[in-house]
C-alpha cells in the first residue's frame, strides 16, 4: 500500500507541484493550505508522512508541527525559510524529525523521507533485545521504553536515537555518526539535529533533564548512555 | 602619507615651540646681561673711586706732614692686589710698580689731571680692561693716580654669559619638548580618528570615537553620524539583496519542482522539448545556486556565530567535499597530517569554501589538478592549484570582488554566479583567515585559502 504524505503549504503553486512530484515518486498525497485544514485533515485521516512549511498564515508551521506531535507519531520534515536561523532549532524542538531549506529539490526530500522511513522498517526486524540503565528500560523490538516501569513515549527518531546508544552502553558515539545512524545524513549533516533530539529525549526520560543521568554529553566528542 | 603629514605637522610645532623659547631666552639673557654688566660695573667704580680718593687724601696728609721720602708712603697705601698707584711730585713719579707711568697712564687722563681737575677713565689695554683715576692734589702740587685691573670682572661676566647661554640652550630644549608634547595630545584626536577609519575600512563598521566636549568633540560626533549612516545604508543594501533572495526563492521552488515532474516523463517528450528540458534543468540549477550564493552573502553582515563552530580537519572536510568521481584526476596533498589540520570553523561555510574554489578551478582554470592541505606555522593552509593561464598580478584582488567576471584571462559564459569567490573571501574574513593567488609551480594558478590553526 502506498504510503501517504501530508503536504502543507500555503503557496498554491509550490503546493500543487509539490503534490505531484511526490504522487511521481511512488506517494498517495493530500494537502492543506493551513495549519488547521491540516489538522483537520490528519485527524479524518493521519498520513505516514508530513511536510510543513513554517510561514503558514494562522497557526504557525511551529505550532502545526506541537499540535501534530501531541497526537502522533507520524514523521514531520519541516520546510525552513533558512538554514542558519533560530527557525530550525525551534522547529525541532517543537517535535519535527528533519528540515529541508527553500529552494529544495523534490530528490533531496525524498531522500530524507526514505532515510527516515527505512530506520522505521529496521526497528520492526530488530532481534528481542532489551536494554536496562538504572530505571530506563529499552525493549528494541517491542519499540516500548519503560521509565520506572511506567511506558514513555517517543517518537521513531527519539527511539532510534536512544536505541543507538542504549546498544552499546559506556561507549561515546560522535554526532556525525548519530546523524548517519539515524538521519542517514553523511560529513555535512547538521549537528543540530543530534543536539535538539537529545535535549527532547531527555526531558521524556531524565528524572532531571537539566542534570542529565541517563544520556550524558562527553564535551568536544559526542554522547554516551551511563551503563548500569 | 597620513603618517608623514602628521609628523610634518607635529615637528612645525616642535620647532615653533623651540624657536619661541630661543626667543624669549635670548632677551631675558640679553637684558640679564645687560643689567648685570651695568650693575657691576658701577658698583666697581663707585668702590676704586672711593679707595682712589682715600688713597690721595692719605699721600696728601703725608707730604703736608713734610714726610720727603715718597716711596714708604706708597707703601702704605691701602691698595688691594688689582690696584697699582702712581703718584708725580715734583715732576717726579713714584710708583708701586716698576712699570713706567708714561706707558700705564694714558696721556689724555694725565693731561686732564696736569689741568687741575679730577678724572675718571675706562679703557681697553694689551693685558685688559683697565680704570683709571687722577686726582690733583693742589696742596702739595701733587698727581696721584691710581689705575685698577677689571680682569675680575671680566671674569665673573664671562661665567655670567656662559650661565644665561646655558639656560638659554636648556629653554630652547625644553620648549622643544612640550611642543613636541603638547602636539602629541592636541594631534592624538586626529590619530584616533585615523585609526577608527582604518578600522571601518577593515570591515569593522561598529567602530565609533568616543565623544567629548569642545571643538574635537563636534569632529567625533560628526565622524561618528557618518559612520552610522554608512554602516545603515551597507545593511540596508544587505536587507535588499537577502528580501529579492526570499522572494525569489518560492517561485524557484516551484520551478524545479515542476521541473522533476516534467523530468519523471521525460520518456513521453519529443526531442525538442527534451533539450528544452535539459537547458531548462541547467538554467534553473544555476538560478538556484545564485540565489543560495546571495542569501549566504547577506548573511556574511552578522559575523560567525560561536554556536556553529566546530573543530574541524581541514583534511577531513577536503576528503568529504571532494566528490568521489573526482579524486582519481586530483593529486591529494594532505601533508599537514590530520592532528595538524585542525581549524575552528563552521563546517559548512568551509564546504562551501572547498566546492567555490573547485568549481573555480573547474570553469575557469582548465580543471582542478591538485587540492592540498599544508601546515604553515600557525596557518593551516588549503590550497587548490588549477592548469590554467594563472591569473595576471593586477587582477589578483579584484577576482575576488562580487560579480567580478569578465576578466579576460578567466572569462567566458561559464554557468558560475560570480559570487563564488567573493565568498570565500568573505568566509576567510569571517573565520579571521586569509585567501590569496600564486603562481602553481609548473603553470596555472594556485588559490591558497588560510586558516589559524586550533591550539592542539
Amino acid at each position: 500500500m502506498a504510503l501517504t504524505l501530508l503536504v502543507i503549504e500555503d503557496d498554491d503553486r509550490i503546493r500543487t507541484s509539490l503534490s505531484q512530484a511526490f504522487q511521481d515518486e511512488g506517494y498517495t498525497t493530500r494537502s492543506a493550505a493551513t495549519g488547521e485544514e491540516a489538522l483537520g485533515l490528519f485527524e479524518r485521516q493521519p498520513a505516514d508522512v508530513v511536510l510543513v512549511d513554517l510561514m503558514l498564515p494562522g497557526i504557525d508551521g511551529f505550532e502545526c508541527v506541537r499540535r501534530l506531535r501531541q497526537v502522533s507519531n507520524t514523521h514531520i520534515v519541516v520546510v525552513s525559510a533558512r538554514a542558519d536561523a533560530f527557525d530550525v532549532v525551534a522547529a525541532l524542538e517543537a517535535g519535527a524529525d528533519d528540515y529541508v531549506t527553500k529552494p529544495f529539490e523534490v530528490k533531496e526530500i525524498a531522500a530524507r523521507i526514505r532515510a527516515l522511513l527505512r530506520r522505521a522498517r529496521m526497528a520492526d526486524t530488530r532481534p528481542a533485545s532489551t536494554a536496562i540503565t538504572g530505571n530506563l528500560e529499552v525493549r528494541a523490538d517491542e519499540g516500548l521504553v519503560l521509565v520506572d516501569g511506567e511506558p514513555v513515549h517517543l517518537t521513531p527518531t527519539e527511539f532510534h536515537l536512544l536505541t543507538e546508544l542504549t546498544a552499546v552502553p559506556g561507549r561515546v558515539l560522535s554526532r556525525e555518526t548519530l546523524l548517519e545512524r539515524v538521519w542517514g545524513y553523511g560529513y555535512f549533516g547538521d549537528e543540530r539535529l543530534v543536539d535538539v533530539h537529545v535535549r527532547r529525549l531527555r526531558t521524556k526520560i531524565e528524572s532531571d533533564p537539566a542534570n542529565p543521568a541517563v544520556i550524558l554529553t562527553v564535551r568536544g566528542l559526542g554522547y554516551k548512555v551511563q551503563p548500569s | 602619507m597620513r603618517r608623514l603629514g602628521r609628523l610634518g605637522l607635529r615637528r612645525r610645532v616642535t620647532v615653533a615651540f623651540a624657536s619661541g623659547a630661543l626667543l624669549v631666552a635670548a632677551v631675558l639673557s640679553a637684558v640679564t646681561y645687560e643689567l648685570s654688566r651695568t650693575y657691576l660695573l658701577r658698583q666697581r667704580e663707585s668702590s676704586a673711586t672711593r679707595q682712589a680718593f682715600v688713597n690721595a687724601g692719605f699721600v696728601r696728609d703725608r707730604l703736608q706732614q713734610g714726610q720727603m721720602d715718597v716711596a714708604p708712603i706708597l707703601e702704605s697705601l691701602g691698595t688691594t692686589e688689582d690696584s697699582r698707584s702712581f703718584v708725580r711730585v715734583r715732576g717726579q713719579w713714584y710708583a708701586t710698580t716698576v712699570a713706567d707711568a708714561a706707558d700705564v697712564l694714558p696721556e689724555n687722563v694725565r693731561a686732564v689731571v696736569a689741568d687741575g681737575s679730577a678724572v675718571s677713565r675706562m679703557y681697553e689695554t694689551a693685558a685688559g680692561p683697565r680704570f683709571t683715576i687722577g686726582v690733583p692734589i693742589r696742596a702739595v702740587d701733587a698727581h696721584y693716580f691710581e689705575v685698577f685691573s677689571l680682569d675680575e670682572l671680566e671674569r665673573t661676566l664671562r661665567i655670567l654669559t656662559s650661565s644665561l647661554v646655558a639656560a638659554a640652550a636648556v629653554a630652547v630644549l625644553a620648549g622643544a619638548a612640550l611642543g613636541h608634547r603638547v602636539s602629541g595630545r592636541v594631534l592624538q584626536p586626529l590619530d584616533d580618528v585615523a585609526t577608527a577609519a582604518a578600522e571601518i575600512s577593515a570591515g569593522r563598521l561598529d567602530t565609533r570615537l568616543p565623544t567629548a566636549e569642545g571643538e574635537l568633540g563636534v569632529v567625533a560626533t560628526s565622524f561618528n553620524a557618518m559612520v552610522a549612516a554608512l554602516q545603515q545604508r551597507i545593511a540596508r543594501d544587505a536587507r535588499f539583496a537577502s528580501d529579492v533572495s526570499h522572494e525569489l526563492r518560492s517561485p524557484l521552488t516551484t520551478l524545479s519542482t515542476s521541473l522533476s515532474v516534467l523530468e519523471a516523463r521525460r520518456d513521453e517528450l519529443t526531442q525538442p522539448s527534451r533539450q528544452a528540458l535539459d537547458l531548462l534543468r541547467a538554467e534553473v540549477g544555476r538560478f538556484q545556486t545564485l540565489v543560495a550564493d546571495l542569501l549566504e552573502i547577506s548573511r556574511h553582515d552578522a559575523e560567525l556565530d560561536d554556536s556553529v563552530l566546530s573543530l574541524i580537519s581541514l583534511d577531513e572536510l577536503v576528503l568529504h567535499s571532494i566528490p568521489r568521481e573526482r579524486l582519481p584526476d586530483i593529486a591529494l596533498d594532505l601533508s599537514a597530517g590530520p592532528d595538524r589540520a585542525l581549524v575552528m570553523g563552521d563546517k559548512r561555510r568551509l564546504q562551501r569554501v572547498v566546492r567555490n574554489l573547485t568549481d573555480n578551478a573547474d570553469r575557469h582554470g582548465g580543471g582542478t589538478v591538485r587540492v592540498g592541505v599544508v601546515r604553515d606555522g600557525d596557518e593551516v593552509r588549503l590550497e587548490v592549484d588549477d592548469a590554467g593561464a594563472g591569473v595576471a598580478a593586477a587582477e589578483r584582488d579584484r577576482i575576488f570582488e562580487r560579480f567580478a567576471r569578465g576578466l579576460h584571462a578567466r572569462s567566458g559564459d561559464d554557468g558560475g554566479t560570480g559570487l563564488g569567490l567573493s565568498l570565500v573571501a568573505e568566509h576567510a574574513r569571517v573565520h579571521h583567515g586569509r585567501v590569496w593567488i600564486e603562481d602553481r609551480p609548473g603553470g596555472g594558478a594556485r588559490f591558497i585559502f588560510a586558516l589559524p590553526a586550533a591550539r592542539e
